[in-house]
């Protein structure tokens, strides 16, 4: 008695059924996620913001428009409901955050495998990140001192130069590389205990 | 802020019989649009005074006072004490030229400059105005016609759900965070730690969190394909919002005051009411 042997290939499923409508799902637990730590932060008494961390979460996990539409959204909620019409420009720098956090997850440097690497990526975010903010807070809110924790250092500049624009770019730098740092940790920390089965794109090129 | 910001959304459409309440949707975000444009043109305090005190009024009419005031107590007044304090004192804001009033001591001068404050006025009244607003026209539209306005406006429908979804979760989670973190405070969690343990203690509350809202998702959307969510067929609301009269003659008084006030930037500038004050580029 013969047998064919049928060779038995893995199954590879390329774009998974209702790949599309999960995304559109997750794109407001991204938002809810970003809102959510502000609350943590609230708890823990931290000197921190953290409201792009599961923006870089939800383009690791999920792909760069989740990301950019999580984060982008989180803002447009916020801008609707406490911060007022002109907070939705913050809305850029989420998106802003979600393609250089794509890039860098791309080049394999969002990854707690590699410390070193996520850590220089961090710095990259938060110092690439002060040229927007810096512009939004000069048009948007007249480069006013808007966050209480670093209005020494702007009052410090601008009583050195005699310049808003330096003040918002000082105060800046003091605020968004711990932030954006800790926001990529975490996210890399987190996106890591992901199981497989929940990530919605393919691993990391390196 | 955080929740300031939740009791907002968990309340969400505040009922009322006022006026403006019964306004379209579009008629309540257009005049949001076009009082906080307004704002950001003039350069003027007692324009934005006026503005402010008209939209807080409506913000009274409509009964969302109250959530109006504390907003701007905890958004606004803080930029407005903090600048006034840095750019309207001897700090080194460069247009500073006219004393408002001012002593010696010890040699330094202690004091405030019109520029400064009145800049600091200026931009912080302008953020006050379009908060109020802001909540003003979010707070007086139900939620179904807020979904139904944006399909409306074409805003595809992938948008709308994801609004009004993020609105909707974000008061879960915040319920599910409270939990995770009352279990990992009965596990020893200490929030009363140095700075890098309470920045390690952010991890252990995240990933419980984010790994709950994830699994959630797929059940979430195993529900809305079940109710033909991208089925590819046209997409009809409960509610059919429509222009009244009221909308009319909203966009008519809009109309008239638009009118006014390119009237008074093409005979008095930008700055039409405040005498000796000139108008400061952003960040001055």
């Amino acid at each position: 008695m013969t047998s064919d042997m049928k060779s038995v290939e893995p199954t590879v499923v390329a774009r998974p059924a209702g790949f599309a409508i999960l995304q559109v799902v997750l794109i407001p637990v991204i938002a809810a996620l970003n809102y959510v730590t502000g609350v943590v932060i609230n708890l823990l008494k931290l000197p921190l913001f953290m409201d792009t961390w599961a923006t870089m979460f939800g383009t690791v996990v999920a792909g760069l428009w989740v990301g950019i539409g999580g984060g982008f959204l989180y803002n447009i909620v916020m801008a609707f409901t406490l911060w007022g019409l002109p907070a939705w420009v913050w809305g850029f720098i989420n998106v802003y955050i979600a393609v250089i956090t794509w890039v860098l997850w791309r080049v394999g440097w969002v990854s707690i495998k590699q410390p070193a690497k996520l850590i220089l990526a961090g710095i990259i975010i938060g110092v690439t990140n002060v040229f927007p903010v810096t512009l939004i807070n000069v048009f948007i809110f007249g480069a006013l001192p808007t966050y209480a924790g670093t209005a020494w250092i702007y009052a410090i500049i601008l009583n050195q130069t005699g310049s808003t624009i330096s003040a918002v770019i000082g105060s800046s730098i003091a605020a968004e590389i711990p932030d954006k740092l800790l926001s990529l940790i975490i996210a890399a920390i987190v996106a890591s205990r992901m199981p497989a089965r929940y990530t919605l794109r393919r691993p990391s090129p390196k | 802020m955080s929740s300031t910001a939740l009791k907002i959304l968990r309340s969400g459409y505040v009922r009322g019989n006022s006026a403006f309440h019964h306004l379209d949707g579009r008629t309540k975000f257009l005049f949001f649009l076009w009082i906080s444009l307004f704002n950001y043109v003039f350069y003027d305090l007692y324009f934005s005074a006026a503005s402010f005190a008209i939209v807080l009024a409506l913000a009274f009419a409509c009964r969302i006072g109250k959530i109006v005031l504390t907003v701007i107590s905890i958004v606004a007044l803080p930029i407005l004490i903090l600048g006034i304090i840095i750019l309207g004192s001897p700090l080194g804001f460069p247009p500073n030229k006219t004393p408002l009033f001012g002593i010696i001591l010890y040699g330094h001068q202690i004091g405030l400059f019109l520029e400064g404050t009145v800049y600091v006025s200026v931009w912080s009244a302008r953020l006050a105005i379009t908060i109020s607003a802001a909540l003003l026209a979010y707070l007086t539209t139900h939620p179904s016609d807020l979904a139904a306005i944006m399909l409306k406006s074409r805003l595809p429908y992938k948008f709308a759900y994801a609004f009004l979804a993020t609105v909707q979760l974000i008061p879960i989670l915040t319920n599910e965070m409270t939990t995770i973190y009352q279990a990992q405070v009965s596990r020893g969690l200490n929030v009363k730690a140095n700075l890098i343990d309470r920045m390690k203690s952010i991890v252990v509350l995240m990933i419980p969190l984010t790994l709950g809202a994830i699994n959630q998702t797929q059940t979430r959307a195993i529900a809305l394909e079940s109710r033909g969510f991208s089925a590819p067929v046209k997409k009809v609301m409960l509610r059919d919002p429509r222009f009244k009269f009221a909308d009319y003659f909203m966009f008519c008084a809009m109309g008239v005051f638009t009118a006014t006030f390119a009237y008074l930037i093409s005979t008095r500038g930008l700055v039409p009411f405040m005498q000796g004050v000139e108008y400061l580029l952003p960040g001055g």
